[in-house]
């Protein structure tokens, strides 16, 4: 199995990850200013720099530089990814939705702004993100960036994020939902944007058509790991480790891969993923590879 | 300016654009899996009272500097999409709590409020990839093109219409005027400028435009509210929308001298047009007249 112990000595991936996410986080301060009418930039910025672990930035980050792009190219992109996974986060937590109280340790967006403030702010950020890019991204052809424009696009909408909500809302309570419609749930749902991340980075890197379908094809994989480790630390894990409500996928009595295939299958499943998703990096240069390798190692691995 | 008066007609303009992007919008968005939420996006979308007078003015302004229409239609039919989104969002029960909206039930009455909030959620990114995808190269360029997104991204944003949103569920009365700016002037506004953005214009010209919409599309919600205020009884103008109509607030003499300034503001920006492009300025002066007198109906001109 390749994994931690494969890793180049030469590269430090919590020195990495800290670095990257101080960095994402000064950008996304400085994207969302505090503007009239304050309170809804307040609610933007309450969640979007509520300090979460930044994956999504720094997969779109080290895609581009993979490719041969500098971060500061990928950074306005980076920050759109993680503005559309706030948003998707704030709208999620709703009442009428998963009506969740706490997300990253903090009491949720519409219980400190209120629904409105939050489903608002939530679509703010949603088009701020393509504002952002648009308006951002120097040093790359606006071909590229259109492109760039229409993966995200896609990635988001009924194609994407919205259609693994909307079947993962039908599924509920059903007992007859299989492991098809559980992968279509979280290919859509998570993988969908972690995919956007690393296409973006690496066509705003100047990543040949090649490039970008095979880091496309790595993204899907992690993203599909991303959920099923997800699922097992929800079975496995308190609210206090997680900082979000645990156990809520049983209560719910939603579908998971440990209700599906049982948790020592689910881990096998991890692992395989983990190995088809560095597969598709095994073509570039290794030294170039290794913050992806590192982080696919990290989604797997991860504890919280 | 105001010598420019015309015998164009609008209403078949109008009635003949707003088939197209009909036809446009329903080819747009067709129902795949899961088909809920392409049914929640159609209706609202669809809605057969939606009069697109967003497209209509983006496609008019971009005809206005001799560009094809072709060039301008996908970001019309986009401008419907992040609009009927946002209203999709202002209807839900947490913010207006609207029974209905374009002469139906509104979204989240007939699919929820889950499916609601999800339909808006895929309409913002709907619009911008439709602009991405259909928007023919060769007539628009790229540069252009992005300029188009962040125009609309900007519009319907937290300095946009999502304030406007903001201050109409929070702020009191002396906060009327923005509120009318935010919620209609930044449509008319970004629908102005986005057809002078897609043909090429210049900057100079886009600024023009830009004040044209934004003055159109607060004297269309003025008159509007002098239109309702009115018509309706005194029960009705004591229920939820008090001290959110500019009439409440000034009175109506007041209303119509403020409405009577938007149209000479909105006029006055087209100067220099007519000599410029001739016969192809009609539709915008028309829209002026429009937003003032309502002397017809397009939805009953399609029917």
């Amino acid at each position: 199995v390749k994994g931690s112990e494969e890793e180049k000595p030469g590269f430090n991936f919590d020195a990495y990850m800290l670095e990257k996410a101080n960095k994402v986080n000064q950008a996304l301060d400085e994207a969302v200013a505090l503007r009239e009418p304050e309170k809804i930039h307040e609610a933007m910025r309450y969640s979007l720099l509520a300090g979460g672990k930044r994956v999504r930035p720094m997969l779109c980050i080290a895609a581009c530089e993979l490719v041969g792009g500098s971060e500061s190219v990928a950074m306005p992109s980076a920050c759109a990814v993680e503005m559309i996974h706030t948003m998707s986060l704030i709208h999620d937590d709703l009442p009428c939705m998963d009506n969740d109280d706490l997300r990253r340790g903090k009491p949720t967006n519409h219980k400190v702004f209120g629904e409105d403030v939050a489903v608002l702010a939530g679509d703010a950020l949603l088009s701020f993100a393509f504002e952002h890019i648009a308006v951002g991204t120097v040093g790359v052809s606006p071909t590229r960036v259109v492109r760039a424009i229409g993966e995200l696009a896609k990635s988001v909408g009924a194609e994407g994020l919205v259609a693994g909500q909307v079947v993962d809302i039908a599924s509920e309570g059903l007992s007859d939902v299989g492991v098809e419609k559980l992968e279509f749930i979280h290919l859509h749902k998570t993988a969908a944007l972690l995919e956007a991340s690393v296409v973006l980075g690496a066509i705003v890197g100047g990543g040949s058509d090649e490039e970008v379908e095979k880091l496309r094809k790595f993204a899907r994989y992690i993203g599909l790991l991303f959920q099923v480790v997800d699922d097992i630390l929800d079975v496995t894990k308190s609210s206090e480790e997680l900082g979000k409500t645990a156990g809520k996928d049983l209560v719910a009595d939603k579908t998971t891969y440990p209700k599906l295939l049982g948790i020592e299958k689910s881990r096998e499943f991890a692992e395989k993923l983990n190995q088809d998703a560095q597969d598709m990096l095994s073509g570039f240069d290794p030294k170039k590879a290794a913050p992806l390798v590192a982080l696919a190692n990290y989604i797997a691995h991860r504890q919280n | 300016s105001s010598v420019i008066s015309t015998s164009f007609d609008l209403k078949s303009y109008w009635s003949s654009l707003m088939c197209q992007i009909n036809h446009k919008l329903d080819e747009a968005i067709p129902v795949n899996f899961p088909p809920q939420i392409y049914e929640a996006m159609r209706y609202s979308v669809l809605a057969k009272d939606a009069k697109r007078s967003a497209p209509v003015m983006c496609i008019a302004t971009c005809e206005l500097f001799g560009a094809h229409r072709s060039a301008a239609f996908p970001t019309a039919c986009a401008l419907e999409m992040v609009h009927a989104a946002s209203l999709i969002h202002d209807d839900l029960p947490c913010m207006d709590d609207s029974p209905s909206r374009r002469g139906q039930p509104s979204n989240h009455t007939v699919h929820g409020v889950d499916m609601a909030i999800l339909a808006g959620d895929a309409l913002f990114p709907l619009g911008f990839h439709h602009i991405v995808s259909n928007t023919p190269s060769h007539l628009v360029p790229e540069p252009q093109l992005l300029r188009v997104i962040a125009e609309i991204a900007r519009s319907v944003g937290s300095t946009g219409m999502a304030a406007g949103q903001f201050l109409d569920l929070e702020g009191g009365p002396s906060e009327v005027g923005f509120i009318q700016e935010k919620k209609y002037g930044e449509m008319g506004e970004c629908s102005a400028a986005c057809g002078a953005l897609i043909a090429g214009a210049e900057d100079i010209d886009i600024e023009k435009l830009r004040r044209y919409g934004r003055a159109v599309g607060v004297l269309y919600a003025i008159v509007n509210d002098i239109l309702r205020a009115k018509s309706k009884s005194k029960k009705e103008s004591e229920t939820k929308n008090r001290g959110k109509s500019y009439v409440e607030i000034y009175g109506i003499d007041k209303a119509v001298e403020f409405a009577e300034e938007l149209k000479a503001k909105a006029r006055a920006e087209l100067d220099g047009f007519h000599h410029k492009y001739q016969e192809r300025v009609f539709p915008l002066y028309g829209f002026v007249d429009y937003a003032m007198e309502r002397n017809f109906s397009v939805v009953d001109a399609m029917a």
